[in-house]
This record gives structure tokens, C-alpha cells and sequence, in this order.
């Protein structure tokens, strides 16, 4: 009897997402986001073994360090049909090659002024810190960023390309 | 002024303070960057049309500088530079791309019309041997034009003005700042090769980006674009927002490091570290 009611439950929850889904023009933002190899790369890893539930428009792509990351790479990830980059790195301190967060803060911050000029929602960038200890803020994070960009809508430069 | 500039030259080699000046001459009719060795070759000296004479700077391996070091290793150069060429100096020299001890600056100042011309925001050398200096323009109407629009509307604009590029190069070309070997604007991995125009915005951001914060306002590349893009107006106001997030300004102090170059409590990060 119980099990009914949960199946019943459960159906009428996915009409309701369906309908909210339809509101929306069915857009699943795709998001790319660049993770460092030691912190939070494993703090991904450990919001999987942990079963916290995260959106799955994501697409991870490990690097081994934030600094890695040319603000090159993010303006081609957008131009070649990404509706957001999420950039997770060690926090402050605690990169495992010392300063290589340090520069990757400046640089984005430059990234997105460059971005809001040509007219692109620097928004649609997000430079955040996860260690490999909070697989809990990488979901919410990860929850929020997509989110965030489902309100934004599309991309506009996937037209460009 | 140009007789007083001359005269400096001159007094210059005669003293012994220098071994050269090196400032445009004019010959036939046309003017070109030459080094002057006699003083009597100093009569041609020449100071307009203002040509950027930091082009000549630069790469370090084919400067004027480090060429003539190879077989003079002591030779001091006079530099007739204006503002904006003495910020350039500045900054190749914080990039070890000219070595500033062998290099006097003979700075001189630009008109009020000059500076206009070029929109410049400090239309003088620190530097300031001969002439008076006049206050930089500080409001550009470029720059006031593209921050009323909103984002839609900056993406249409430059839509339209990046479509007109023919990829020529110039503005990268032109550009004192710009010295690597290797560039990534003709790299297949980062540009489509082949189609026109060039893969937007990659093309342009990447030199947008990489002249951010070393930018000094020349507006070399502008006057250099042949289909007239205002390229100045996102460098421009890109020296704004560097002078805001890490309080640099590109070509002022020759003893402050560049922000991309540091970290975030402002210590060097040495090269291979």
C-alpha cells in the first residue's frame, strides 16, 4: 500500500518538473568545468563516493593545477557552444605548486572585465575554491552555477560559430 | 623646439654622455629611425610625424639595443622619446627586453594637439628635457559610448566591427608591447587558420588579454587598423580596471612588477618557479 503511494508520489513529482522543464524551452545549460588535479578534482571524487546529488551538466576536465588554465581555454570553451566555465581550484594558501591559484585569481578577474566588454555575461565565468575535503560545497556549488546559468538561457556567441 | 632637441644631441656626443642618439631622421623627403653617430648628422633629426619609435624596440633579440651590444658591449644610446615611447621603455625593460642602463631617455613633450590626436592620457615623459608639458586627455568618447550600452548591445557593436577585420596583422605588429617569438593569434590550436575573418572573439581576445596589463595607450594599434576597429577602447579601459583591481598602472614605475607577474601579497614569482 505504502510502496503505491510512494510510485504515485514519485509521478506526480516528474509531471511537475516536466511542466517547470517546458517553462524553460527545455535548455540544459552545458557547463565545462576545470578542475586542479589535487584539491578539487578529489573534492569531485569525494561528492561522488558521498552520493551528494549535483546536476549533471557538467563536464569535468582535470588539470593539474588552476594556473594551468589560460583564459585562452575559457573563451574558446564559450565560443565553441559552452553556456558556462566553472574553474575549481585549491583554496588561497593551500595550491599544491604554492602560487598558481594566485595568478589564476588575477587572470580571471581580467578574463571577465575583457568579457563584459565585448558583451558576453561575465557571470558565465566562476572562479570558486574547493578542497578535497568538501565534496558537499562542490555539489552546491556545482548546483548553483548550473542554476545560475539555466536563468542566464543560452550562450549567445554559440550563434557566432 | 626641434633646434633645442638638436642642440641636446649634440652636446650630448660632444660630452661624451652618449656614444649615439637614436630619434627619426629625415632623408629624401621620407623619415625613418636612425641612429646618429655624427653630430653633424643631427641637422636631420627630426621629431614629427610621430612615428612610434618603440616598434624599433623590440623583439629582444633583433633590437637596435641588443644587436649593437654584440659588438659594443659598452655603447651608451641617447633616445629621443616621447610620453608614450618612454612608457614602453618602461615596461620592455621590466620584461628584460631592453636594458634601460644603457639607454639615456632625452624626453620631450607633445603638443596639445598632438595629445588630442592620440586621445594620449599623459602626453609626457617623466623624463622632460625639452619642451612644456600639457595635461592628458582623460575622457574618451569611445570608451563612454561602449560603457552606455548594455551587454546585448556591446555584443552586437563589436559583432559588427570584428566582422570587418582582415586579419593583417597590423595592430599586433604595430605594438611596442607585443615581442614574442611564437605568436598564439597565428597558432591553427587556438585560431582557425584559413577563413575570414578571423575566428571571433578568440582572435582578438587573445591580444586584448595578453597587452592588458602592459598596455600604455599609444593607440598604435588603432591607427594602424586599415578597416578602423576601436581597438583602444577595451585596452583602454582595461588600464582602468588593472589600476582598480591591483592598483598598476603600465609604464609609470619602472620598479613595480607587473600584477600578472606576482601574487596576490605582491612578491616576484621568479621565472621557473
Amino acid at each position: 500500500m505504502k510502496l503505491i503511494l510512494d510510485v504515485k508520489q514519485m509521478s506526480e513529482m516528474k509531471e511537475t518538473s516536466a511542466n517547470s522543464k517546458k517553462s524553460k524551452d527545455d535548455f540544459e545549460p552545458k557547463i565545462i568545468a576545470f578542475t586542479c588535479n589535487w584539491c578539487s578534482y578529489a573534492g569531485a571524487d569525494l561528492a561522488g563516493v558521498s552520493r551528494f546529488q549535483y546536476p549533471p551538466n557538467i563536464r569535468i576536465i582535470r588539470l593539474m593545477c588552476t594556473g594551468r588554465l589560460e583564459p585562452e581555454i575559457v573563451v574558446k570553451a564559450l565560443s565553441h557552444g559552452a553556456d558556462g566555465v566553472l574553474i575549481l581550484g585549491c583554496h588561497i594558501g593551500d595550491c599544491h605548486y604554492l602560487t598558481g591559484n594566485h595568478r589564476t585569481k588575477k587572470r580571471i578577474a581580467i578574463l571577465k572585465r575583457i568579457l563584459s566588454y565585448r558583451g558576453i555575461d561575465p557571470r558565465r565565468v566562476k572562479l570558486d575554491w574547493v578542497s578535497a575535503a568538501e565534496g558537499y560545497r562542490f555539489a552546491k556549488i556545482v548546483t548553483e552555477f548550473t542554476n545560475e546559468i539555466r536563468r542566464s538561457g543560452p550562450n549567445p556567441l554559440k550563434e557566432l560559430a | 623646439m626641434i633646434g633645442k632637441i638638436r642642440e641636446l644631441a649634440k652636446r650630448w656626443i660632444a660630452e661624451g654622455k652618449t656614444d649615439a642618439i637614436f630619434g627619426l631622421k629625415e632623408e629624401n623627403g621620407h623619415v625613418a629611425p636612425n641612429l646618429f653617430i655624427k653630430k653633424s648628422e643631427l641637422e636631420r633629426l627630426v621629431i614629427s610625424p610621430n612615428y612610434s619609435l618603440c616598434y624599433t624596440l623590440r623583439p629582444k633579440n633583433s633590437n637596435i639595443f641588443s644587436l649593437l651590444e654584440r659588438k659594443y658591449p659598452n655603447l651608451k644610446i641617447g633616445v629621443v622619446v616621447r610620453g608614450c615611447n618612454e612608457r614602453a621603455l618602461f615596461e620592455l625593460a621590466k620584461r628584460d627586453q631592453v636594458d634601460l642602463e644603457r639607454i639615456e631617455i632625452l624626453g620631450i613633450a607633445c603638443t596639445k594637439e598632438e595629445a588630442l590626436e592620440c586621445r594620449c592620457p599623459k602626453p609626457y615623459p617623466q623624463n622632460l628635457l625639452v619642451g612644456e608639458r600639457v595635461e592628458g586627455v582623460t575622457n574618451d568618447d569611445n570608451v563612454e559610448a561602449l560603457l552606455k550600452k548594455t551587454l546585448p548591445e556591446r555584443l552586437a557593436f563589436w559583432n559588427h566591427e570584428f566582422s570587418k577585420c582582415i586579419k593583417c596583422y597590423g595592430c599586433r605588429n604595430v605594438c611596442p608591447m607585443c615581442f614574442c617569438q611564437d605568436c598564439r593569434m597565428e597558432k591553427e590550436q587556438w585560431v582557425k587558420t584559413g577563413v575570414l575573418p578571423p575566428e571571433d572573439p578568440i582572435f582578438h581576445f587573445i591580444r586584448f588579454y595578453h597587452i592588458s596589463e602592459r598596455c600604455i595607450e599609444c593607440g598604435e594599434c588603432e591607427k594602424a587598423c586599415p578597416v578602423d576597429i576601436p581597438l583602444l577602447t577595451i585596452s583602454k579601459l582595461l588600464r582602468r580596471d588593472i589600476k582598480e583591481l591591483f592598483d598598476y598602472e603600465a609604464g609609470l614605475d619602472v620598479k613595480q612588477e607587473s600584477p600578472l607577474l606576482t601574487t596576490l601579497d605582491e612578491t616576484l614569482i621568479k621565472r621557473g618557479e
